[in-house]
């Protein structure tokens, strides 16, 4: 075994170091980087039990995820793929557990509970699995990986089918959510809110007031953009918008990781805003794809994801002296708790942030928390 | 009371375009009121029946008894399109026209746009105003306290250069002389509630002067009587201000403070002086970013404060570790509602949600007697050539379909404020009101 993880080694590597060095940013990027390294380590394994093939994939998501730690849709795509591995070989192998017929069929609370723990059930379903397809034959050890090998491909295509139609599955109801003649707010710039805001525009004439978002400046970007797609917008410093939010009916943020909590980690200035907006009764939304749903809590830290900046971008070396003698602080993402936000419009559906563990529960195992 | 009411006029319509007679822009806005209801009746007209149309744009008030009788078959084709373009450009003042089928809102347009600076100087204007003017407009005095010394300083000048006209006596004619003088710095740039209090205090003391001095005695009077105003209202009370609030730092206390306020300036260096070891967050933001000229000036002494710098959306990282928070005023209204320096509403937000105590320092001669409930209806934009560059991408401008707007100033509710500094004493925000009326309302 440890022969074929030197084989796959380099492409793992590769996308490591390039990760480290932030040579690959967003959170989109990552999770396809990652799927596209995933399927090529998942087509040259030679595994003869589900339990190796899982052992293979978490290997390379463990060195993936130390190598950046706070890009957290990899570690997410890893954990997708393990989930849709799983259900894969589930029906591969037959599914012929009376459990899984019953908790698909039939809805009840009780069934309802169940499902929120889907893996319980798994060890009890393997025992009477082994009858269709073979795992650990001795006489063919290549036996099992062969024949699992075209569903697991289709699994992981699945996945990525999933992550390049992302904002267009995001967008397809914008227009339930933005109205004639309404004025919406947002900061930075978030493909997916991007995406959503010139879908929305296709059926709606409404305003967008992009804050320009120290010190990235990301909005202004993206205020670009908007106009030049026929969206009359305004851009304005991040310091207006408190002053602008008693005329804005709608905050749309982008988010960077969605907490199993409910709350987000999205680009530093979300949280001003979520706050300006709570103080003005004003909704707001987050636009993300799923892939951003991360099995994390932010326990560690209150404020912020503890991922900082460059501090040259706040204060340059042009301003002299004053660089020796000042402390500069540049956090990339606020907090932004659960209380903060009303909904999450996501590739699936939107769903309140109370719901968002339910989410959880349903796109990963419970036993790929920890990867 | 008209006496007061006719000097906060101009303080209250800087949003409005141009300085213009009294009466005028009153009329102007009714018209504007008016002719907006109607066009609002014309879309509820068109919206029940989308018929009738194509008339509707014709003629201003008849549009919508005609509009009724108009019949249904031209609709189909262009009939509501043609119609939006009529209106809008016969309401065009208060549309701005983007281009073709855009339509902004029209939310934005009471901020109007900065006007170009009065090179050109209309009637009697004397030399010191039009500089003053120039500095206003370039924003090379900027800040209400600055502003309002600067102010008094040249009508200094302006008393002591006026001879009274035969015929008349200085208590009389000596506002008329400085009224163009008062229009033309307004012109500049919108006058701030500090200037406004100066002036109404200027033509009170100018109506009293005694008629029987000798002119020149009078203008002596009248320039001692700007000294003091200077003195006792600003200079004094950023003395006890500086006092008053430098006992609510302590040894070891980390302060935040959002972009420059000079009365905090002095708080902040006054208690360093004092020997009290603390350190300064600075938090600042474009249009302006100020916090840059408090941070050369904190760091710069022969005992520098430790400070730390921090653009405003970084601001919830920071809070974890702040023990106060110190912001200046550029005025009070009586609700105890803060307006300030754009940004200063969010600093306060975000405080009052940590449960940092916010400390407002403000003089009383920024108190206005207003109410103000909101930030957005009166504001003013910041020129272009004020507007700070920061980051790596070029400053944004204005072009079709993108609009940039720099507020200026923004509006902290009084319930974010835990109290504020005054020269009679640390006063809860809802006390504000009463403080005219304790100080006699004699020089207010």
């Amino acid at each position: 075994m440890q022969a074929e993880r030197g084989q796959h080694h380099r492409s793992v590597e590769v996308l490591a170091s390039k990760l480290r060095r932030r040579q690959i940013v967003g959170s989109r990027t990552a999770a396809l980087e990652t799927l596209v390294v995933l399927r090529q380590v998942v087509s040259r394994a030679r595994f003869s039990n589900f339990e190796q093939l899982v052992e293979i994939i978490r290997g390379v998501g463990r060195r993936l995820v130390e190598a950046q730690p706070k890009e957290h849709s990899v570690g997410n795509t890893v954990r997708k793929v393990l989930h849709h591995i799983r259900e894969e070989y589930q029906t591969a192998v037959g599914q012929t557990g009376p459990q899984a017929g019953t908790s698909t069929s039939g809805f009840s609370i009780s069934k309802f509970v169940l499902q929120g723990q889907p893996r319980r059930h798994v060890p009890a379903q393997k025992t009477e699995v082994k009858t269709t397809l073979k795992e650990d034959d001795p006489e063919d050890p290549d036996s099992f990986s062969k024949g699992l090998k075209p569903v697991l491909m289709e699994a992981i295509q699945d996945v990525l089918d999933e992550l390049e139609t992302v904002y267009d599955n995001v967008s397809k109801n914008a227009r339930d959510h933005i109205h004639p003649d309404e004025i919406i707010l947002t900061l930075g710039r978030s493909k997916t809110v991007e995406t959503f805001l010139k879908t929305a525009a296709h059926n709606r004439h409404y305003t967008v007031i992009v804050a320009e978002t120290g010190p990235s400046y990301d909005g202004r970007e993206m205020a670009k953009s908007l106009s030049s797609a026929g969206i009359s917008t305004f851009l304005v410093p991040d310091s207006s918008i408190f002053s602008l939010m008693s005329r804005v009916n709608k905050v749309i943020l982008g988010a960077h990781v969605i907490l199993a909590n409910g709350g987000m980690f999205a680009i530093t200035g979300s949280l001003i805003a979520a706050t300006a907006a709570k103080a003005h009764s004003t909704p707001v939304v987050v636009c993300a794809g799923q892939f951003k749903l991360t099995p994390l809590w932010n326990l560690y830290h209150e404020y912020g994801a503890v991922d900082f900046g460059n501090p040259s971008d706040v204060l340059g070396f042009n301003e002299g002296e004053l660089v020796n003698k000042v402390d500069v602080v540049n956090p990339y993402y606020d907090y932004v708790a659960p209380e903060f936000i009303d909904a999450y419009i996501t590739n699936d559906g939107d769903h309140p942030p109370s719901s968002i563990y339910r989410l959880l529960k349903e796109t990963y195992d419970d036993e790929d928390n920890e990867l | 009371m008209p006496d007061k009411q006719e000097t906060t006029l101009p303080t209250q319509q800087p949003g409005a375009a141009a300085p213009k007679p009294a009466g005028q822009p009153s009329q102007k806005s009714m018209t504007k009121a008016e002719r907006r209801e109607l066009q609002e009746k014309q879309r509820a007209a068109k919206a029940a029946a989308k018929a009738e149309a194509p008339k509707g744009g014709a003629g201003g008030s008849a549009a919508k008894t005609k509009g009724a009788q108009a019949p249904a078959k031209k609709a189909g084709e262009a009939g509501p399109a043609k119609q939006s373009v009529l209106t809008s450009k016969e309401l065009g003042h208060a549309i701005p026209e983007e281009g073709a089928g855009k339509r902004g809102p029209r939310i934005f347009t009471h901020f109007g746009l900065p006007k170009p600076i009065g090179h050109t100087v209309k009637g009697d204007i004397h030399p010191a105003v039009v500089r003053l003017g120039l500095s206003f407009s370039e924003f090379k005095i900027c800040g209400a306290n600055a502003r309002c010394i600067a102010t008094l300083t040249a009508f200094k000048n302006v008393i002591q250069d006026y001879t009274t006209p035969p015929n008349s006596t200085l208590s009389r004619h000596l506002m008329t002389h400085l009224s163009p003088q008062i229009t033309h710095l307004v012109a500049a740039r919108p006058m701030s509630v500090s200037m406004g209090n100066a002036i109404r205090q200027l033509k009170l003391e100018i109506s009293n002067s005694d008629i029987d001095l000798v002119e020149q005695e009078a203008k002596d009077v009248l320039c001692k009587k700007i000294d003091d105003y200077i003195q006792d209202r600003i200079i004094m009370a950023d003395e006890v201000i500086q006092e008053s609030a430098g006992r609510k730092i302590k040894e070891g206390d980390v302060i935040l403070t959002y972009a420059r306020s000079s009365v905090v300036e002095k708080v902040l260096l006054r208690a360093r002086s004092e020997g009290k070891k603390f350190s300064v967050i600075v938090v600042d933001s474009r249009p302006l970013l100020e916090g840059k000229a408090l941070l050369r000036s904190l760091t710069s002494g022969p005992d520098p404060i430790p400070c730390t710098y921090a653009l405003l959306p970084a601001l919830p990282s920071l809070l974890t570790e702040v023990t106060t928070v110190f912001i200046g005023a550029h005025s009070i209204y009586s609700n105890g509602a803060v307006f300030s320096r754009a940004g200063t509403a969010l600093v306060s937000m975000m405080a009052k949600q940590r449960n940092v105590p916010v400390v407002v320092c403000c003089e009383t001669c920024k108190f206005s007697e207003g109410i103000l409930v909101d930030g957005f209806g009166k504001n003013e934009l910041a020129p272009a050539h004020t507007v700070q560059p920061h980051g790596s991408t070029p400053t944004p401008t204005s072009e079709p379909g993108l609009e940039v707007l720099n507020p200026l100033y923004d509006l902290t509710p009084p319930n974010f404020i835990t109290a504020v500094v005054t020269e009679v004493g640390l006063i809860p925000p809802s006390s504000i009101s009463s403080i005219p009326l304790a100080l006699g309302k004699t020089i207010l």
